[in-house]
């Protein structure tokens, strides 16, 4: 089976200008993504995200390892491999400021060897359903942030690759705007069938987009799932106790060493301990202590969690989960 | 056709550009203008009143050779440091065409029209000095082709400095005199410049605006040192372009600002 994008065992590392000491950003990583997929890459700064993207795009030679696009290896057929990808870059680089949005159309479509006519329907049909038709003469240096990265999009769309990267296309947005981009993601990725690999550190974009997440931290994968499953798994290990009566300070510090818990004193002589544990045995402990403290357990929910609260715990919990089946 | 389409569209930036700027545009040409009046009046004021005619003559080739050498040479580093400053060096280097056909269309897309400014140009300076070059088009495009071969070897020579090191400027300056050594300095003071990028061709056309001589007066030799710098040159600079291409892409440093 031939995959949109196959990462094998990608490593580099760098070293710093004035130690010399060597920094290894990416250490081993492998991942497919099937055609018509919409993948989130999530990690803290300095997880390795963008060194990893650049080697997909071509922008950085690996150590060693290998990245193949529709089959095409992006070391010895790069450019052949360039056909299938587009990308939109983080930040305002993927724009000529001095130059209106759609002489930005035209000239990168040329880039990719399209005339302006055989462009002129695709960029007027695009124009239209990115709401750029009134801007389509403005330069993009009059243009808002959010305008700007619908034109970087709308090239990206242009160029009809069946892959798109994306890098932070959230970044720097109002919420308005970013809700906007969010729909536009969805849209595209439904629409369109293609292959969408989005760099974020924008959760909502993750739930509400992506199908499936590869979350990356110290140049390695920790998680690597589908977004459904992730929040499921971890909705089984949130729990909310609402308990009649206070916890011994003891108690407390004995849950803050072994569990991440909030605690809050209620005024009505009423705590509630939202806890999030790792094993199914750890709930009995749990309720073990708080009959040993002499609290009457009232109530035991399941906390709903976002992805924000997925990503905190995989990055921050040290916890590393592999690839489902369903993949 | 793809390549023509990117070629066109390069093409087109590049006027665009110049459209948009057209202050920066036309203060450039007053410049070389100005620059061009200067040297005539100080040949007219402290030369030997008997060779002034092949003074300005030669000033008049000279000076418009260096200027398109600067435009062209210099004009890629120039460009490639601009792409950093703008973030979009990266995007360019996503097209499947591949980045250096993008370099080479802006060089050839810059060129032409450098070439139609100088030509103009050309035309007001002999019309200031009162003295006319022989034009022969037929003899002087040949040449010219081929001078403008190795022009672009060094353009890529250039442009592959400007992807590792970025902020090249400096350099840029300097080379403004190095380019100018390389179009003032006749061979007859120095033969041994002839294989240098663009010194024998620059000679070349000087012989048939100055001299009014034509392709057939030209040895064999003449034209072996003309297509064989032309060509050597215009690969070095395409291999150690890829060169450099490489160790950024490597070193993570493409599109470092």
């Amino acid at each position: 089976m031939t995959f949109a994008v196959e990462v094998k065992d990608l490593k580099k590392s760098y070293k710093k200008r004035k130690t010399k000491e060597k920094i290894e950003a990416v250490k081993g990583i492998s991942f497919q993504v099937k055609k018509g997929e919409v993948v989130g890459l999530l990690g803290p700064n300095g997880a390795g995200k963008t060194t990893l993207i650049k080697m997909m795009c071509g922008l950085l030679i690996p150590d060693s390892g290998s990245c193949f696009v529709n089959g095409y290896d992006m070391k010895n057929q790069r450019l052949k491999a360039l056909e299938h990808i587009s990308v939109v870059l983080e930040g305002n680089r993927n724009l000529y400021w001095r130059l209106t949005v759609r002489e930005n159309l035209e000239y990168f479509a040329g880039n990719r060897g399209f005339s302006r006519n055989e462009v002129s329907n695709k960029i007027n049909e695009l124009l239209e359903r990115l709401n750029l038709k009134e801007k389509e003469n403005e330069m993009v240096n009059t243009l808002s942030r959010g305008m700007q990265q619908k034109t970087s999009i709308a090239v990206a769309l242009l160029s009809n690759t069946d892959v798109i990267y994306l890098d932070e296309p959230t970044l720097g947005l109002d919420i308005e705007t970013s809700y906007e981009i969010r729909k536009l993601l969805k849209s595209i990725a439904v629409q369109e069938e293609k292959t969408i690999i989005i760099s974020t550190h924008d959760m909502p974009v993750v739930q509400e987009v992506c199908d499936r997440v590869i979350i990356v931290n110290h140049g390695q994968i920790v998680a690597d799932d589908r977004v459904h499953n992730l929040l499921q798994l971890f909705e089984s290990k949130a729990y909310s106790f609402t308990l009649n009566g206070h916890l011994s300070s003891e108690s407390i510090n004995y849950l803050s060493r072994r569990y991440v818990v909030n605690i809050r004193n209620e005024n009505n002589g009423k705590t509630i301990l939202d806890v999030n544990i790792l094993k199914g045995e750890d709930l009995y402990e749990i309720i073990d202590l708080l009959k040993a403290n002499q609290v009457l357990i009232e109530k035991i929910d399941r906390t709903t969690v976002d992805f924000e609260e997925v990503f905190m715990k995989i990055v921050k919990g040290g916890e590393r989960f592999e690839m489902v089946e369903s993949l | 056709m793809k390549w023509w389409n990117l070629f066109k569209s390069n093409f087109r930036r590049e006027v665009i550009l110049l459209k948009r700027y057209l202050p920066n545009t036309i203060s450039m040409i007053l410049t070389f203008y100005f620059i061009f009046l200067g040297m005539f009046l100080g040949i007219q004021i402290v030369g030997d009143p008997s060779s002034a005619e092949m003074n300005i003559q030669y000033v008049i080739v000279n000076y418009i050779f260096w200027y398109l050498a600067m435009a062209t040479m210099s004009g890629i580093g120039w460009m490639v440091s601009n792409e950093v400053v703008l973030g979009t060096l990266e995007q360019l280097y996503m097209s499947p065409l591949g980045a250096y056909r993008i370099f080479l269309s802006r060089i050839v897309a810059t060129t032409i029209i450098e070439l139609i400014t100088i030509s103009a140009m050309l035309f007001i300076s002999m019309l200031t000095a009162g003295t006319w070059l022989n034009i022969d088009v037929l003899s002087i495009f040949p040449i010219l082709l081929f001078t403008l071969i190795s022009m672009f070897g060094v353009s890529f020579m250039i442009a592959g400095m400007s992807v590792i090191f970025k902020q090249i400027q400096s350099f840029l300056q300097i080379s403004q005199f190095l380019f100018m050594g390389l179009t003032f300095v006749p061979l007859s003071i120095a033969p041994w410049l002839a294989l240098a990028p663009i010194v024998k061709g620059v000679d070349m056309i000087r012989e048939v605006m100055i001299k009014g001589v034509s392709l057939v007066d030209f040895t064999v030799v003449d034209y072996t040192i003309l297509v064989a710098t032309s060509v050597i040159y215009f690969i070095i600079g395409i291999f150690l372009f890829f060169k450099c291409e490489k160790f950024a892409m490597e070193k993570g440093i493409l599109g470092q600002h």
